[in-house]
């Protein structure tokens, strides 16, 4: 072979890609488009103006990272009710299991990927962040 | 034994058990939805169905059907499981299928079984239930829409807590269980209903919501109230005790518990725990360091015969042979007791002088062997119900006598065929000495009482107690009498039980030689389904008593401590785990000597009223936290292991006296397992036991029995005109005053009162929860009337757990203390 085919080649794919929409994203002025099953940061599913979650305790059984912490409680009508809802996302592996494993489609996935922090405390989720996220 | 078939495999069973039993004596798994091994067979569910070729295939329940020699049974075949299937798809019907709220998930027969047959659908669509949930209640919450109506709790609540509370009521679809009058639960709440409930019908209030079954951590223990012993399975998660759980396998009692065994639990993890030593200092209790206080404690105890120690007979054998160890050979004292010295008297005088032992020469086992049961006073079913339930079931299904002597009714008195004679309060040991007369005069005496020692003197003294002139003293009729008498010797085999305790002064020596007597007089002791019971209050009474914690050789005991710290003579007072200025006679007594000691120190739990007035304040362990031995009333002894870790400041009671014995310049024994050998090697019957061999069921200590007849004393109360005569006692949901600190107990119990016959109420015009001041020559107390119709007239009753209100300020420790109410 020429030893100038393989330079002419590699310069026509250079070429090619000149006038090609760009796959980088000049994050974070760009953002990017997550899939609808990306398994980003969890998010509580409220219905009635009320966290759907009965506190069945089966995500933080199912949980294989086991970073979920339930504490059920009982409210004025004698249902169950969590009380204590918390994800440590520092340990969470996104497997989705606990969204699987509800009974009552009380808990998400959301797009949120951005889950950078400064301090440990602030990767502890608490039910009122999880609720947040609508 | 009977041959059969099942499944292909030839097996024998015993003649008398049914398919299902003879199943699982052989390995072989039958569902069951509502049989219980501890219940009548009852066929509800048609869970457990098999076909027997000799029945042309026909499908039976196998838990009611009994097993018949060459019987061929199939438990799996096709049409089985199809028709199992069914079974479970019309139970979902109407079920509210909401596993996720519900408690019982994950402990739920009806789940287990749902999965197990893979019904994944129902063919049948229908309306739910809408009960209404009963929340009456703060112990067990009902909740009839999940019902599956297979009657386990309406017939454990008959057949054994014989209290029949719950029972089907309407018909049809519309059946649901319901209370008398479909009202609200109130019931003396054992929760065995609640325990062997197949599902989420009914569930314990206490740990609602609290933890998943799955996530608890299961460890054995044995029960810390009450003398009978019962076994525990703790359910624990994150280093706390949040329920007990039911195991229908453990020790004699299947599982069963009473209301302080099962819902007494939350003070081992209450928040009024101790958790760190404290020092008076200017007055105040202020916190310290362990270091601080036991060298305090131990610069306190150099003073010989100037110290004396109380225990509770809730501390471990080697808990208490180390404090009896560290009083004798670093503290050179004698002066220690426990229970107040009298409440364990029957024992350690009573059966010492007549049977020559200081236990009972009978079990809890022997109930049910026997043929009639002589109880003194009804009380024993509160002090220690398993025991009741085991007298009950014996009533029920074997058909065993009952008869009761007793200074009011109670619920013993209601079982079919029970016979109580309510005397007048005090005249016990009277009446038993005219039983014995009436052997005697009867010729009902049996050929070896002639020749055991002390026979002839007791023909003679026994001369004054003629039925006749005891009659007139006690209340009773003298026929009865006799025919209490003769009921008794007749029997082949005859069992005597009595409560023993702080509350019950009068159950002491006398009384015990009294029984004794008795037994001797009509040869039945020593042999199976005879003997007596003499049943000990705490969970290790019987343990502080064998391990010789109490006093002798010229020791004072508990009563003379107390009176001996008021007059100076003794200058520290060690207490472990004893309530006295709530517990022990004479309220303003023992506050005024326990004032007066030096130093006050106390090893407690909780603060309690007795540690608020100590110079020292150790926080112990509670029994879920430590290892070693209780004996219980019958001399089981068991073995407990720690079941959570202790928090970091507290240190157990043997903890505390091996440290104070370093310092005492002696040397403590390396762990309670040493001193168990110590024990095992030192202790008459208990040689040869060890950790290893107690397992998991305990070991009973055997009792060698040298009988002697005894004439006990027995004193005469008179009654004051225009008084009433006041008995206390205990009441059903309390033990001593730990299970003060048992949510629980306090829900359903929280305070004293006094409980007073309909026609004393309605003479001085007192109705029910009316606030009664009652006076005695050693003071006045405020109580809530009580208005019932098992008290004698004449006769109040008090319970005396409670510090709120002590009931130890009227009572100065006699049997029967002489009162006036005023509104
Ligand atoms: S599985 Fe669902 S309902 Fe159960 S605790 Fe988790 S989020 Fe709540
Ligand atoms: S009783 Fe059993 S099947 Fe019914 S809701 Fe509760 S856990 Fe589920
Ligand atoms: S708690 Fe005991 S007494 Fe009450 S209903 Fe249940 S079984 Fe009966
Ligand atoms: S409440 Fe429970 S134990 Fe009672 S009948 Fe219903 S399912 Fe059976
Ligand atoms: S009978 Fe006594 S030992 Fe048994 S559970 Fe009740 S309190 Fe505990
Ligand atoms: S278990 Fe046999 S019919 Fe219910």
């Amino acid at each position: 072979m020429n030893p100038i085919t393989p330079i002419i080649n590699g310069m026509k794919i250079t070429l090619k890609h000149m006038f090609m929409k760009p796959v980088t994203l000049q994050y974070p002025t760009e953002r990017p488009k997550v899939a609808a099953r990306f398994r980003g940061l969890h998010a509580l599913n409220v219905s009635h103006d009320k966290a759907k979650c009965v506190a069945c305790y089966l995500c933080p059984t199912v949980c294989p990272a086991k970073c979920i912490t339930v504490e059920a409680g009982e409210d004025a009508n004698h249902d169950k009710f969590a009380a204590v809802y918390e994800i440590d996302i520092l340990r969470c592996i996104f497997c989705g299991y606990c969204v699987e494993a509800c009974p009552v489609d009380a808990i998400r996935m959301t797009g949120e990927f951005e889950l950078a922090n400064y301090s440990r405390k602030d990767f502890v989720y608490s039910k009122d962040r999880l609720l947040e996220k609508k | 034994m009977v041959n059969l078939t099942i499944d292909d495999n030839q097996v024998t069973a015993p003649k008398s058990s049914t398919i299902y039993e003879a199943a699982k004596l052989n390995g072989i798994k039958i569902p069951i939805l509502c049989h219980d091994n501890k219940l009548k067979p009852f066929g509800a569910c048609r869970m457990c169905l098999v076909e027997v070729e000799q029945m042309k295939g026909r499908q039976i329940p196998a838990c009611t059907t009994p097993v018949t020699e060459g019987m061929i049974v199939r438990t799996a075949t096709p049409d089985i499981v199809k028709a199992r299937k069914m079974v479970l798809e019309l139970l979902l019907l109407n079920h509210p299928i909401d596993c996720p709220v519900c408690d019982k998930a994950g402990d739920c027969d009806l789940q287990n079984l749902t999965y197990e047959y893979k019904v994944n659908a129902n063919r049948f669509t229908d309306e739910k239930f809408h009960h209404k949930i009963d929340y009456n209640n703060p112990l067990i919450e009902r909740d009839m829409n999940r019902c599956v109506l297979c009657g386990k709790c309406a017939r454990i609540c008959d057949e054994i807590v014989s209290f029949g509370a719950l029972t089907f009521i309407d018909r049809g679809i519309e059946t649901k269980i319901g209370c008398e009058f479909e009202d609200a639960l109130n019931c003396e709440f054992c929760g065995s209903c609640v325990s062997v409930c197949p599902v989420g019908s009914l569930l314990a209030r206490p740990f609602k919501f609290k933890a998943r079954f799955w996530s608890l951590t299961k460890r054995k223990s044995v029960c810390g109230y009450c003398g009978t012993g019962c076994n525990l399975t703790l359910g624990i998660k994150d280093n706390k005790v949040l329920t007990t759980l039911y195991d229908e396998n453990q020790g004699f009692h299947k599982g069963q518990l009473c209301v302080r065994g099962r819902f007494g639990y939350q003070f081992i993890n209450s928040n009024k725990r101790l958790t760190a030593p404290m020092l008076r200092k200017e007055g105040r209790l202020t916190e310290s360091t362990w270091e601080e206080a036991l060298q305090i404690v131990a610069d306190h105890l150099k003073g010989g015969n100037s110290v004396a120690a109380l225990a509770t007979p809730r501390l471990t054998n080697e808990e208490l042979a180390l404090f009896k160890k560290m009083m004798v050979e670093n503290v050179g004292s004698k002066n220690f007791d426990h229970s107040a010295g009298y409440a364990h008297s029957a024992l350690t005088e009573g059966f010492v002088r007549s049977f020559g032992t200081s236990a009972s020469p009978a079990s809890i086992l022997d109930i049910q062997k026997s043929d009639l049961l002589l109880v003194i006073k009804t009380d024993a079913y509160e002090t220690h119900p398993v025991i009741g339930f085991e007298i009950n079931m014996g009533v029920k299904n074997r058909d065993i006598k009952l008869n009761i002597l007793s200074d009011k009714r109670g619920k013993l008195s209601k079982l079919p065929g029970a016979k109580t004679l309510v005397h007048r309060p005090g005249s016990e040991v009277a009446i038993l000495n005219a039983m014995a007369k009436s052997i005697l005069d009867d010729k009902l005496v049996d050929a070896s009482a002639a020749s055991v020692p002390g026979f002839a003197e007791l023909v003679k003294e026994l001369a004054a107690f003629t039925p006749e002139a005891v009659a007139a003293q006690s209340g009773l009729k003298a026929a009865d009498i006799k025919q209490l008498a003769g009921s008794y010797a007749a029997a082949e085999k005859a069992l005597i039980l009595f409560p023993i305790g702080q509350a019950y002064a009068g159950h002491n020596a006398e009384l015990a030689s009294a029984v004794a007597n008795l037994a001797i007089l009509t040869g039945k002791f020593d042999k199976e389904g005879c003997g007596v019971l003499c049943m000990a209050e705490k969970n290790n009474s019987q343990g502080a008593v064998d391990m010789g914690f109490y006093a002798q050789n010229g020791g004072m005991d508990g009563l003379r401590i107390i009176d001996a710290c008021a007059a100076g003579a003794v200058k520290t007072l060690f207490i472990a785990g004893e309530n006295p200025l709530i517990s022990y006679p004479n309220h303003t007594k023992v506050k005024a000597a326990l004032g007066a000691v030096e130093c006050l120190i106390v090893a407690d739990l909780f603060l309690t009223e007795t540690a608020a007035m100590a110079d020292v304040v150790l926080p112990a362990c509670s029994f879920a936290e430590k290892e070693g031995t209780f004996t219980s009333t019958d001399r089981r002894v068991q073995h407990i292991e720690p079941a959570i870790r202790k928090s970091a400041q507290c240190k157990s009671d043997f903890e505390i006296f091996s440290a104070l014995i370093t310092k005492l310049g002696g040397t403590p024994p390396a762990n309670p397992a040493a001193q168990f050998a110590e024990i095992s090697a030192a202790t008459p019957g208990y040689a040869g036991m060890s950790y290893l061999s107690l397992g998991s069921e305990g070991v009973f200590a055997p009792v060698a029995v040298t009988p002697a007849l005894v004439l006990p004393k027995s004193a005469a109360v008179v009654a004051e005109e225009g008084s009433l005569s006041l008995v206390i006692g205990s009441v059903l949901y309390h033990s001593g005053t730990l299970s003060q600190y048992g949510e629980g107990p306090m829900h359903v119990c929280p305070e004293g009162y006094l409980e007073i016959s309909r026609k004393d109420a309605l003479l001085k015009n007192i109705t029910d929860n009316d606030p009664v001041t009652v006076t005695s020559s050693a003071g006045s107390v405020k109580l809530k009337a009580k208005v019932t119709s098992r008290m004698p007239d004449g006769v109040v009753f008090a319970p005396y757990h409670f510090g709120a209100a002590p009931v130890n300020t009227i009572w100065s420790g006699a049997a029967v203390t002489m009162v006036t109410l005023a509104k």
